[in-house]
């Protein structure tokens, strides 16, 4: 089971067949991976922001990037009757006044992916986020399942 | 064991044998740029003994980064154009990737990782530098941005076997990692970093901002800026996820380093949401 490796750069978009595995790396950043069990493929967004508020680089914020992804895998056949999220990221940094805009990001990022996955109405199955380590994520499109590295330790969702 | 890290720490340090070594013209370049009665003649002079420096540098003036649009084909020419301060810049870069460009082990870097988030905070850096209307901090920050992290080279394999007594430390003394990388090897890799520049006979401003980039409230007063402004551009790369390691985000903002840059925190997201961008423009080098 060899799956080839794509990776998902900061602010990326990318779905992918049962083949794959998709990987990315998340400080702050929310990796949203939805995948459809029925079909057999699926997609990450790699968000660094919650709310594009008029930009039209939609990959970078999880208000645009999410109906973006799902919209993707619609048009591949996709049915959200399938479809199920698992979310990982939105660290913060240890030492931080945490009233600076910039202390928030991880926690703002992760509650409007939450809001937004909802509305879109996907169920959201697992989430690895908060606290301070970063984290290498694989998404193995064969069976959706999800696999988080931080700090040297694994850590697996089969959930699908 | 850690008894045992600490005494070979020691002992790597005061023999220097050990430490990554770059070609000598590095620092004489540097030197010669940073006298104000520098003759720019001698510098290209200097360069053109060494043909693959010679080479290496005028790709990098011609990349999509350093362009001024016109193609450059002779050092000369790459002087006159980019200024002799880019130059050096460009000189550092060529000369320190192969130390740079490795895996990481301990800090779970793979080859090129460090690299690209080096180059991320260098150009951050500068884009911060010249937007505060500091021009004059520009080369500082930016090649302090290229080679900050450098003793991580050294001080891996050592985090690589003590990864775990390291965020131990860091979970029940409430510190950060670089005070527990001390607190469990006797350095961090501020501490390995300043040697290797001194091995390498850099000038003291860069020597700030590689041992001070996560404490710059121990600067030197006169690198205070420089070393602040790296400071910042690092933390906000390592938020978003370039070049971060096992050590994750287990690091501090220095509230004073920000208020010395003069960057609003309207601005600090800005530059974070910028941070894409600038990986693109990285990897063009
Ligand atoms: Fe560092
Ligand atoms: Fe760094």
């Amino acid at each position: 089971m060899a799956n080839e490796l794509v990776n998902v750069g900061v602010a990326q978009l990318k779905i992918g067949t049962s083949e794959q595995m998709l990987r990315t790396i998340l400080g702050s950043c929310v990796g949203i991976c939805i995948y459809d069990r029925n079909k057999k493929i699926g997609g990450m967004a790699h968000i660094l922001l919650p709310e594009a508020s008029g930009s039209s680089q939609i990959e970078k914020y999880a208000d645009t990037a999410i109906p973006a992804l799902i919209n993707l895998l619609l048009k591949q056949g996709c049915t959200k009757e399938f479809m199920s999220a698992k979310i990982a990221g939105g660290a913060s940094m240890f030492k931080f006044k945490i009233s600076t805009a910039l202390g928030q990001i991880g926690e703002r990022n992760i509650e409007v992916t939450k809001d937004i996955l909802k509305k879109a109405g996907i169920a959201l199955l697992c989430e690895d986020t908060g606290g301070s380590t970063g984290r290498v994520i694989d998404f193995f499109l064969n069976d959706g399942h999800l696999k988080v590295k931080a700090g040297g330790v694994e850590q697996n969702y089969y959930k699908v | 064991m850690q008894e045992q890290i600490k005494q070979r720490l020691e002992n790597i340090i005061s023999t220097m044998t050990q430490l990554p070594s770059i070609p000598d013209v590095v620092s004489r370049i540097i030197n010669m740029v940073n006298d104000p009665n520098v003759d720019f003649k001698a510098v290209a002079e200097e360069i053109a003994k060494d043909q693959s420096l010679t080479t290496n540098i005028l790709k990098l003036c011609n990349s999509a980064y350093f362009s001024k649009g016109k193609e450059i084909v002779s050092v000369d020419r790459a002087i006159v154009t980019l200024g002799l301060k880019e130059i050096k810049d460009i000189v550092v870069l060529v000369t320190c990737r192969n130390v740079l460009d490795k895996p990481i082990l301990g800090y779970d870097l793979a080859a090129g990782e460090m690299w690209t988030h080096n180059l991320t905070v260098a150009i951050l850096a500068k884009k911060m530098a010249m937007d505060i209307k500091r021009k004059d901090l520009a080369d500082i920050v930016f090649t302090g941005g290229i080679i900050h992290d450098v003793g991580k080279t050294v001080l891996a394999l050592y985090v690589a076997n003590t990864f775990k007594d390291i965020m131990k430390v860091t979970q029940e003394k409430a510190v950060t990692f670089i005070d527990a990388e001390k607190d469990v090897m006797g350095f961090n890799h501020q501490d390995i970093g300043l040697k290797i520049l001194e091995k390498w006979k850099f000038p003291d401003s860069l020597k700030a901002v590689v041992a001070y980039h996560h404490n710059p409230e121990n600067s030197p007063k006169e690198f205070y800026k420089a070393v602040s402004i790296v400071h910042v551009a690092n933390i906000i790369t390592l938020m978003a996820g370039v070049g971060i390691g096992g050590d994750g985000l287990y690091h501090a903002l220095n509230p004073d380093a920000v208020k010395e840059t003069g960057i609003s925190d309207a601005d600090l997201e800005k530059y974070y949401s910028i941070v894409p961008e600038i990986v693109k423009q990285a990897k063009q080098i």
